[in-house]
């Protein structure tokens, strides 16, 4: 088990600048200096290329149901930091904290920031601010 | 720091090529396994080519958070002093009068790059190989791939390329070794690819050689695309170097991009 490094914290911050994954920048789709967080119940996780989907029924202002849509990296992606499908479909049907920024259109659709389950387990993806806006 | 929070950092593959920068030229073509024919020996797992975000993801379950960064290093990270690169250049040279057309179309790129809605990256964007298994008289080369995992056959036999087979994205391939490097030609693509990210279009007349060769126990490639009809002269991208991968190949699930209409401006970035 390897130490904390700050090193390889501010290395990794230098190697991993500047590029992000699939192909569109979250900033053309995304606000992204607009966090928001929502609870709901996770009703469909979509593994699909080039960006996984997730599913969440929350309640509106109104008390209406409203159906929101996350967005988060491709399925390689999560792949090869340790995490699959099952991760998230295991919570189906289950209340979940999703945070995440919101699509510029307005529409209920949301990139992925950080998720915290019912078990108390969490994740959440730091891009750093550096791959946020490219060019 | 909060008491009994334990943060591992997880960063086993970023070291890996943190090393490789640092001294490339450990091991050599000498030590690799070598086949029948005393060619070396390409076989195995090697690490997928494609940008990963760079996002760092931070697991918090029962008092424990990990964190785990991923490496890219292998895509855009040009590695110098491999032994045995070529001279590089970082753009293609496009005739004057197309210069404009590339420019705009790397504006536009995720307006009208094909490969950001699920379209096949043809070569060389598809970059290397996930898997080389290489045979007696050809090698066989296995992709993962978000618009369809690919095969490529590389004949080693002395074929010359099929002079009925129809244009495709992937091109028809023959291959050679010249000493302990594999060479292979590709030639016959379709037009409707780019051989890069930055609006790089072609022609049909694109013909693009793709070289492979071991350095120690990593994976060197470097391509060079030549297309007279819109290059003045031959282009040699950098060397990449890639590293082993005890990842087992699988499937790529399906490519649906549904958010093109929600783009609100041409923000992209680097993917292949």
């Amino acid at each position: 088990m390897a130490k904390v490094s700050v090193a390889s914290l501010a290395l990794a911050g230098l190697l991993f600048t500047g590029t992000l994954s699939a192909h569109h920048s979250p900033s053309a789709v995304f606000d992204m200096t607009k966090p928001f967080v929502l609870k709901g119940t996770l009703t469909k996780v979509d593994w699909v290329n080039p960006h996984i989907n997730i599913f969440i029924d929350a309640a509106g202002a109104d008390g209406s149901a409203e159906a929101w849509k996350f967005e988060s990296n491709p399925p390689s992606w999560f792949r090869h930091v340790g995490m699959g499908r099952a991760d998230f479909a295991k919570f189906i049907g289950q209340t979940v904290t999703a945070g995440g920024m919101r699509a510029r259109d307005g529409s209920h659709y949301g990139y992925m920031r950080k998720f915290t389950f019912p078990d108390g387990s969490s994740i959440e993806l730091d891009n750093g601010g550096g791959g946020e806006a490219k060019p | 720091m909060m008491n009994r929070m334990l943060i591992v950092i997880v960063a086993g593959m970023l070291v890996t090529s943190v090393s490789a920068q640092q001294k490339p030229a450990q091991g050599g073509a000498s030590s690799v396994r070598r086949d029948a024919d005393g060619h070396p020996d390409l076989s195995g797992n090697w690490t997928y080519a494609i940008d990963l975000a760079p996002a760092v993801l931070k697991k918090s379950a029962d008092g424990k958070v990990t964190t785990t960064v991923i490496d890219q290093s292998a895509r855009h990270r040009a590695v110098e002093n491999i032994p045995g690169a070529r001279p590089w250049t970082k753009t293609p040279s496009y005739k004057p009068e197309l210069q404009a057309k590339v420019a705009d179309l790397a504006a536009h790129e995720s307006k009208v790059d094909r490969v950001f809605y699920c379209g096949r990256p043809g070569v060389p964007r598809i970059g290397s190989p996930r898997r080389i298994i290489q045979l007696p008289g050809e090698l066989i080369f296995l992709y993962e791939e978000i618009s369809g995992d690919v095969y490529r056959i590389i004949p080693t036999d002395g074929r010359k390329h099929h002079v009925d087979a129809n244009p495709s994205f992937y091109g028809d391939a023959v291959g050679h070794w010249e000493g302990d490097t594999l060479v292979v030609e590709t030639t016959n693509f379709v037009d409707e690819t780019w051989f890069g990210e930055d609006g790089y279009f072609h022609s049909d007349a694109m013909r693009v050689i793709e070289r492979f060769w071991r350095v120690g126990k990593n994976l060197a490639y470097q391509v060079t695309v030549d297309d007279p009809k819109v290059l003045t002269a031959p282009w040699t991208s950098f060397a990449h170097l890639i590293t082993p991968s005890d990842r087992p190949l699988e499937e790529s699930p399906i490519c649906r991009e549904d958010d093109g209409h929600r783009l609100q401006n041409l923000d992209h970035h680097l993917q292949r």
